[in-house]
């Protein structure tokens, strides 16, 4: 198999520089088209991507000349944002070839972001690679860097557990409550406060088809345009009993300094509740719900810590996958061999075939001149004849040669200077 | 044929026991391939089985259901029937390691009684006692099914409660799914088993000129089938919920359970048909 793909990266990430570099690094999608078309021209390059999000800004870029290259993109870039961070190996990472190709597919995956397996990458990748493509810069490698990236992508996906599970707090209380109850769209919420933290959290459950969010807070004006966002009924805060009565979740983040919800208080509202289960969400600290609430039936109490040990799961469980993940990764990159392997020998064949033909055809007009007609077929056969059996003899030596990258590369090389295909 | 029967019924509780295997795969989220390929398993394990059952009683040329290894070998096929139906409409896998381990406990039990001997019972020759037999398996079915609901509702309430977060609460159905499966399962129980033990004393008048046999299994299973029934009515009446019924319908099973075991094996009964 031929190891060689003229692919290059550089970049920085969250893994080799700190936010506020990431920060001056980062391009506006605008910054990305300048740069697109000024660095495709300035380094006559095949093909090129850049990718920048809040967490990495990457160029990945192809051309036989591509080892040559990173020194100057960096000085680019440099330039381009007005930074040194660039130039600057410790922050700014280059890979050749197939460690290109497979950093790639390990972002596409979700394997190399700040949280494991997150999906936003995927989409921010596609939206990369589509601006590139519609500015026509991408070449066919990079176009097959990026079909194969989404088929590991796929891969990982499907066959891994890597994007399973909650990984922020407030999408926990959403899993656990899908533990509770099999369908949220007919449950009632009760957002005790009407803060932002109670507020995000009702959006997540709002987003899982939840309809009614109801409120009840200290200050019953807030209550009411909280309230109203999710077609839910303000309450004032003597009236939590009543409110909790019909809701089967309820989501507490106050600033109070004592507990605003008791086991006293909750036991009868069960009792009238025929002890169906009720989920309560405290994300309060100090926290808003007495933890002896826990030993009512039916009462399933959660605070910010136990949210955080749900995540705390979920992230260790995502660290396992890593190496499946990579295993599979890996047999795309086998696949993506295989293509580039076919892709370039094919490529060397054609212009082969191109200059033996442009040869042949050439002779044989100078030859109709001083022929018959009738007998310029038979030597047109006669010398097709002739370069195919050229053609198998160069063909057989290219594909012994593929089993050593090194050889393939030489046999190339010898026979774009011996038969100057570099100007077909 | 007899040779092909009796393969089966060896190699049966090895397969039943294969599917547990998976589903514990499945369960302790080792694969997530294994998923998608569940149900086509299913579906062969129950062809396999089929084909034991419908071998066996060609050859005996005798009515289904008549021995303790026909009885426990039809319900686990029963059960493998029923679970297929639910994770084929509800598409959940969860419950599957429970339920097929049942099934599994259940093919053993059957295999282990395996006896090849024509049934003579008069009883038996009457063509309506398959009837019988068959709404009485349907019916403790649904009431083993039930228990088994109530056993994951158990289990996954302690887990919420105790904050055990880990595979066996992520893999586990919703606690609501799961009380809401056990109630309709006894529900179905409590009217299959009703109808099939309604029939046997039909049945009983008929031949023994009596429609309440003094018998022990007889007496027993009526009484059990009572006792589910007032426990749904009042349940019903006031409104019992979550842990409590999961607690009543695995209290009944189980009971169900010993003495329908202690009765076949030492009771004497004339629906000891072996």
């Amino acid at each position: 198999m031929i190891d060689y793909i003229p692919i290059g990266l550089i970049g920085i990430s969250h893994k080799t520089a700190p936010v506020e570099i990431r920060d001056r690094v980062a391009l506006s999608t605008e910054a990305i088209h300048v740069a697109l078309q000024e660095c495709k021209q300035r380094f006559e390059l095949d093909g090129l991507l850049i990718l920048s999000t809040c967490n990495r800004t990457e160029v990945y870029f192809s051309s036989e000349a591509y080892t040559n290259l990173f020194k100057p993109l960096r000085h680019w870039f440099d330039d381009y944002k007005k930074v040194d961070f660039f130039s600057n190996e410790q922050l700014c990472y280059h890979k050749k070839g197939y460690d290109a190709v497979a950093h790639f597919f390990e972002v596409i995956s979700g394997l190399d972001s700040q949280i494991i397996g997150e999906p936003q990458i995927t989409g921010q990748v596609k939206e990369a690679y589509n601006d590139a493509f519609e500015r026509k810069v991408t070449d066919t490698i990079i176009n097959k860097m990026f079909s194969f990236g989404l088929q590991s992508e796929k891969a990982v996906r499907h066959d891994t557990f890597l994007s399973d599970g909650a990984v922020s707090v407030s999408f926990a209380g959403v899993e656990l409550a899908r533990k509770i109850f099999t369908d949220l769209q007919n449950k009632q919420i009760l957002l005790i406060g009407a803060g932002e933290t109670a507020e995000l959290a009702a959006l997540h459950f709002k987003e899982k088809g939840v309809q009614k969010i109801h409120v009840v807070n200290r200050t019953f004006e807030k209550a009411r345009e909280l309230a109203a966002q999710f077609n839910g009924r303000a309450y004032a805060f003597d009236q939590l009993p009543e409110a909790l009565a019909q809701c089967d979740i309820v989501i507490s983040a106050t600033a109070s300094q004592s507990h605003v919800l008791d086991a006293q208080t909750l036991e009868p509202i069960c009792r009238k509740r025929r002890y169906q289960p009720i989920f309560l969400i405290d994300l309060a600290v100090p926290r808003d719900i007495d933890p002896r609430v826990e030993s009512l039936d039916g009462v399933y109490l959660y605070n910010l810590d136990d949210l955080n040990e749900v995540v705390k799961h979920n992230m260790q469980r995502r660290q396992l996958e890593i190496p499946q993940a990579k295993k599979l990764i890996g047999e795309t990159i086998g696949q993506f061999k295989k293509w580039m392997a076919g892709h370039s020998m094919g490529a060397v064949i054609n212009r082969l075939r191109h200059h033996f033909d442009e040869i042949r055809l050439k002779e044989l007009e100078r030859l109709k001149k001083r022929l018959p007609n009738n007998g310029i077929a038979e030597i047109d056969y006669l010398t097709q004849s002739i370069v195919n059996k050229l053609m198998h003899q160069h063909i057989r030596l290219l594909q012994k040669s593929a089993a050593n990258p090194e050889d393939y590369q030489e046999q190339v090389e010898f026979l774009t200077k011996l038969y100057e295909l570099d100007g077909d | 044929m007899k040779t092909v029967s009796l393969i089966l019924s060896y190699v049966l509780p090895v397969l039943y026991l294969g599917v547990v295997w998976m589903y514990y795969q499945i369960f302790t989220g080792r694969h997530k391939k294994l998923p998608a390929r569940t149900s086509l398993v299913l579906a062969i394990l129950a062809l396999i089985h089929l084909s034991e059952l419908v071998t066996r009683h060609l050859v005996l040329k005798t009515m289904p259901l008549s021995t303790i290894h026909d009885a426990f070998s039809f319900l686990a096929f029963s059960i493998l029937l029923v679970y297929l139906i639910i994770e084929l409409s509800l598409n959940n896998r969860a419950s599957g390691f429970f339920i097929m381990g049942f099934a599994f406990i259940l093919e053993v039990i059957s295999t282990i009684n395996l006896s090849w001997e024509k049934e003579t019972n008069e009883l038996l020759s009457n063509p309506t006692f398959a009837v019988h037999a068959s709404m009485s398996i349907i019916g403790y079915t649904a009431l083993s099914l039930s228990a088994l609901y109530a056993l994951m509702y158990i289990l996954q309430n302690y887990n919420l409660k105790k904050k055990r977060i880990g595979s066996l609460q992520a893999q586990m159905p919703p606690l609501t799914y799961l009380e809401n499966m056990s109630i309709r399962a006894v529900i179905i129980g409590i009217i299959f088993l009703g109808l099939g033990i309604m029939h046997g004393h039909f049945q009983a008048n008929k031949i023994l000129g009596s429609y309440i046999p003094l018998d022990i299994k007889v007496i027993v299973t009526d009484l059990i089938w009572a006792a589910y029934f007032i426990g749904y009515v009042l349940s019903r009446i006031y409104r019992w919920r979550g842990k409590w019924m999961a607690y009543l319908s695995l209290s009944g099973f189980s009971i169900l359970f010993i003495v329908g075991v202690v009765v076949m094996y030492f009771a004497d009964s004339f629906h000891r048909f072996f």
